[in-house]
């Protein structure tokens, strides 16, 4: 039933594998590489499973001897003892082999010999037996196995109170409607239709926790409230039209006294917008800071601050003691039990755990990315040995910083010189396209990387494709003009740096920007910068318009651009963009967001979360910061600055 | 006694005399306190210099992108086996037993060689490497060397890896397989992408030298104004073919007797 069952070192070593169906020895290879590379190095552990083409693959840690334990099999099998196996093949293991881990290190992994097949076959016929006894009562085998229990416990825990308060409310609306539809107040007769509704309406909540004592209490509780609920209903009325007696006043004091001092527009400015002040703009103001080299990115300046060291639960760690103890033996296990134990458990990292989700938090990384992240982290760390002189918050923090780092490396590289200088020796021009929510600074940064573009001495061709939003077209042009003047042909040879291309408003996105690529095919443009009109991801009909852009022109990059104000919206932005790309491609593999561009960083002080926020849904790299005003306020992004800013309290 | 040896120092000749009589004196406990001083502070001294010169950089570093071949090299060189391997997640180290005349060791560091992960612990092993092993693989060659040399760069222009100048070895592995490219092409290759490299990331730099580039100075790898070449490098740049699967796979041996000769030449 199983396909494979592998052991292996963090290392990378193999150290015991079993195959249950005939193939090449290394057919597990590369499904275990795509859940280490998709799961493991991208801070997904929070879920045990994982799915790579027709297999589903389980996995567990094990921290103190750094191993891990996959097992694979056929994803339409529903296997219910896979869990229970996968727990039993690990305690099996290392108590089999704690030797060679503690003593001999890597060597031990090395030269060890791991025969473990008789007693893994013996296991997982115990388990499959189990799971056939228990076949039946289909229902069952599920509850009882180890993964639903762990979903309901955690449930408990932190969303147990959840779906009874929803309970609570529904049946509090519900009654409340009731009582202010008919003002009347009748107590029976409106605890019969009462009891008829909310029932149906709590039905659902309850049916997520599987659990029959919760049903109980559930239960319990609504019939509790009911009756409050019918008592209530005779003093509610009161309070409501109180309330509507308070409003009405407040809204309408402000309204009269204030609209004419509120009123800022100005008559005489009318006339003159159309000769907006584009002409005379300062070139050192739009340059920026002048002593920079041209044509060349900065990092992002940050100072590194010395954290100062938070109030800090110590962990007594006995290692001096134990290690005394060690040569005893069986009696060091059962000290060890009574002294308290060295390797970290959930338990202690709680608190630390929560302290650090709600850090992250306000430091805006998105909620769900926060709980995930940590929840990563405590899985990495569930049974480590902690070294002597390390706290629990400090093992935490260091495993968590550890991860953002991993986080914010970008997973493919990023160098947009490089790829320019390759399409150039082709003959054709590069092409990337922007694209993002409204507002965000997409036509801004365009003209940014363009001036970046034009000071490393590649022409650039701007593709208008924003035929939406009035005044679009003409903002780009503007821009092209600057540019042109900082950049005048006389000293590139006679070449126009910078050129507009644009059809006006109205037109199709998509064609403008095929017309554009070739023209700059023709005329011996390096550069396309595709601008698109910014859109709120919900919009169907012009995602649609997106992913048609993007199939059609196939550009050599695709950058979101984000703003990093962004907080838990960031997550629905770029979640929702790339389905939109994925759903509408008609090509095998879709084209997705190749990179972001973070915007308006220089208004954020140190809550840089957007950025991991970002990262951790795409795993895409941040190639661009957009960090003020001047053409020259472009950097990249650096790893190490945006963590400390994460991590300083 | 403090106050004996104040006098001593601060006064004229009576109080030598009386500082000499002191150290004269049946129990002299201030001559015996500060010799004792002495050879602790000197003991030290000794120690923490033998100490720093034997653990200073005595690791060999296998570095290279992923697949390559690092983790198996790395039994190879340990055990001589034939082992499965998956993608590595943390690093793992082991003494190496060089086959020279003295006997001497070095600690052998097996990098993972994913992308996240790369940068993160070259960081924390570059400053005790003595040498550097870049393990490329040979058959993909053709389509990584982007990423290939990009990585490359990134060891080179380290500060920390400029600095200490330990000899690089770039092991050209899997020439089992019949399409892998030879040692002589890699090295052109590599020579040409680290050249335009040097340019595009001149005007874009890495993201991870955050402390040389605040300053706005990049390292600047080879000479300025010449094609580069490895030869330019402070460091001894060397190439090798190797084949970590050997051709028998698992049952043969593998071909890295060229390898094994380079580590014992630095060891």
């Amino acid at each position: 039933m199983l396909d494979f069952f592998t052991i292996f070192s963090k290392g990378g070593l193999v150290l015991w594998c079993f195959q249950g169906v005939r193939g090449p020895a290394a057919a597990c290879t590369a499904p275990v590489n795509a859940l280490i590379r998709s799961v493991l190095l991208q801070e997904r552990v929070g879920n045990n499973s994982f799915n790579h083409e027709a297999l589903t693959l389980k996995y567990k840690l094990d921290n103190q001897f750094e191993l891990v334990f996959v097992v694979g099999f056929q994803k339409i099998l529903t296997l219910t003892y896979v869990d229970k196996l996968i727990d039993d093949v690990h305690k099996e293991f290392r108590d089999k082999y704690r030797n060679e881990f503690q003593q001999k290190g890597t060597l031990g992994l090395l030269n060890g010999t791991f025969d473990f097949k008789e007693d893994f076959l013996r296991l997982l016929r115990e388990a499959e037996e189990n799971s056939k006894i228990r076949a039946p009562t289909a229902m069952k085998t599920f509850e009882q196995s180890l993964k639903s229990q762990k979903t309901v416990k955690s449930m408990i825990e932190t969303r147990g109170e959840k779906p009874k308060e929803k309970a609570k409310n529904k049946k509090n609306k519900g009654s409340k409607k009731e009582v202010l539809g008919t003002e009347a107040a009748t107590v029976p007769s409106k605890a019969a239709p009462d009891a008829k509704q909310s029932p149906s309406a709590a039905a659902g909540d309850r049916e997520e926790l599987t659990k029959d004592e919760i049903l109980q209490k559930n239960r319990e509780e609504f019939f509790k409230k009911r009756l409050k609920g019918g008592e209530k209903s005779n003093k509610s009325p009161k309070p409501e039209t109180q309330k509507e007696k308070g409003k009405k006043p407040r809204v309408w004091d402000l309204g009269n006294s204030n609209a004419k001092v509120l009123d800022y527009s100005n008559s005489t400015t009318n006339g003159n917008t159309d000769t907006c002040p584009t002409e005379e703009f300062d070139p050192d103001v739009a340059l920026g800071d002048q002593d920079r080299e041209p044509g060349r990115l900065y990092d992002l300046e940050y100072e590194s601050e010395e954290e100062e060291p938070e109030e800090e639960k110590v962990i007594q760690n006995p290692s001096q003691s134990s290690a005394k103890k060690g040569a005893l033996g069986g009696m060091f296990g059962m000290l060890k039990g009574l002294v308290g134990s060295k390797s970290l458990t959930r338990e202690d990292m709680d608190s630390v755990l929560e302290k650090m989700k709600d850090h992250l938090i306000a430091k805006n990384v998105a909620a769900d990315i926060a709980v995930q992240l940590c929840e990563s982290v405590a899985k990495k760390l569930e049974g480590k040995v902690m070294g002597t002189f390390s706290t629990v918050t400090s093992t935490v923090k260091q495993a968590l910083q550890e991860s953002l780092v991993q986080i914010l490396q970008p997973q493919r590289r990023v160098d947009v010189l490089r790829d320019v200088m390759d399409a150039q020796g082709h003959r054709r021009p590069y092409v990337v396209t922007f694209c993002g929510v409204n507002g965000v600074g997409k036509s801004t940064n365009l003209a940014k990387i363009s001036f970046w573009l034009i000071e490393n001495g590649f022409s650039v061709l701007i593709a208008a494709c924003d035929t939406f939003r009035a005044g679009a077209v003409e903002q780009l042009r503007t821009h092209t003009r600057r540019l042109n003047a900082l950049h005048p042909p006389e000293n590139n040879g006679g070449r126009t740096m910078v050129q507009l291309y644009e059809k006006g408003y109205g037109k199709d996105a998509a064609a403008i920007a095929m017309e554009a690529i070739s023209y700059a095919r023709n005329q011996g443009f390096d550069v396309v910068l595709v601008d698109t009109a910014g859109r709120m991801q919900d919009n169907a009909p012009l995602m649609t318009a997106l992913a048609k852009l993007i199939a059609v022109n196939t550009p050599d990059l695709v950058l979101f651009v984000g703003e990093a104000l962004v907080g838990n919206e960031a997550v629905d932005q770029l979640v929702k963009f790339n389905k939109a790309l994925a759903d509408h491609s008609m090509a095998q593999t879709p084209r997705l967001i190749d990179g972001i561009v973070l915007t308006k960083f220089d208004t954020i002080d140190d809550k840089v979360g957007a950025a991991i926020s970002m990262t951790y849904i795409t795993s895409k790299p941040i190639v661009f910061v957009g960090t003020g005003q001047t053409y020259r306020d472009l950097r990249s992004l650096n790893v190490k600055a945006v963590v400390t800013a994460l991590m300083k309290a | 006694m403090a106050a004996a040896t104040g006098e001593g120092r601060s006064g004229l000749q009576p109080y030598l005399d009386s500082l000499r009589r002191e150290l004269q004196a049946p129990d002299p406990t201030l001559l015996s306190v500060l010799l004792a001083l002495l050879v602790v502070g000197l003991t030290l001294l000794i120690w923490k210099f033998i100490q720093g010169r034997k653990s200073s950089r005595r690791a060999v570093l296998l570095v290279g992108l992923c697949d390559s071949g690092k983790t198996l090299l790395f039994v190879r060189l340990l055990t001589g086996n034939y082992r499965n391997t998956q993608t590595s997640i943390t690093d793992s180290s082991a003494v190496y037993r060089v086959n020279n005349d003295k006997g001497s060791s070095v600690t052998l560091i097996d990098l993972p060689g994913h992308e996240s992960l790369r940068l993160q612990f070259l960081e924390k092993f570059k400053a005790a490497a003595r040498a550097i092993v870049f393990v490329v693989d040979s058959a993909a060659f053709q389509r990584e060397v982007k990423d290939v040399a990009e990585f490359l760069y990134q060891v080179l222009v380290d500060c920390t890896v400029l600095r200490n100048a330990p000899p690089l070895l770039i092991a050209c592995n899997k020439q089992d397989i019949t399409m892998a490219k030879s040692a002589k092409l890699i090295q052109q290759q590599l020579e040409k992408e680290l050249n335009t490299l040097r340019v595009s990331r001149s005007a874009a730099p890495s993201t991870l030298d955050s402390s040389t580039s605040t300053s706005g100075v990049t390292a600047q790898l080879g000479k300025k104004g010449k094609e580069f070449d490895f030869s330019q490098l402070p460091m001894k740049v060397e190439l090798v073919e190797c084949s970590a699967r050997g051709d028998k796979a698992e049952d043969g041996c593998a071909d890295i007797e060229d390898l094994e000769k380079w580590l014992a030449r630095i060891a």
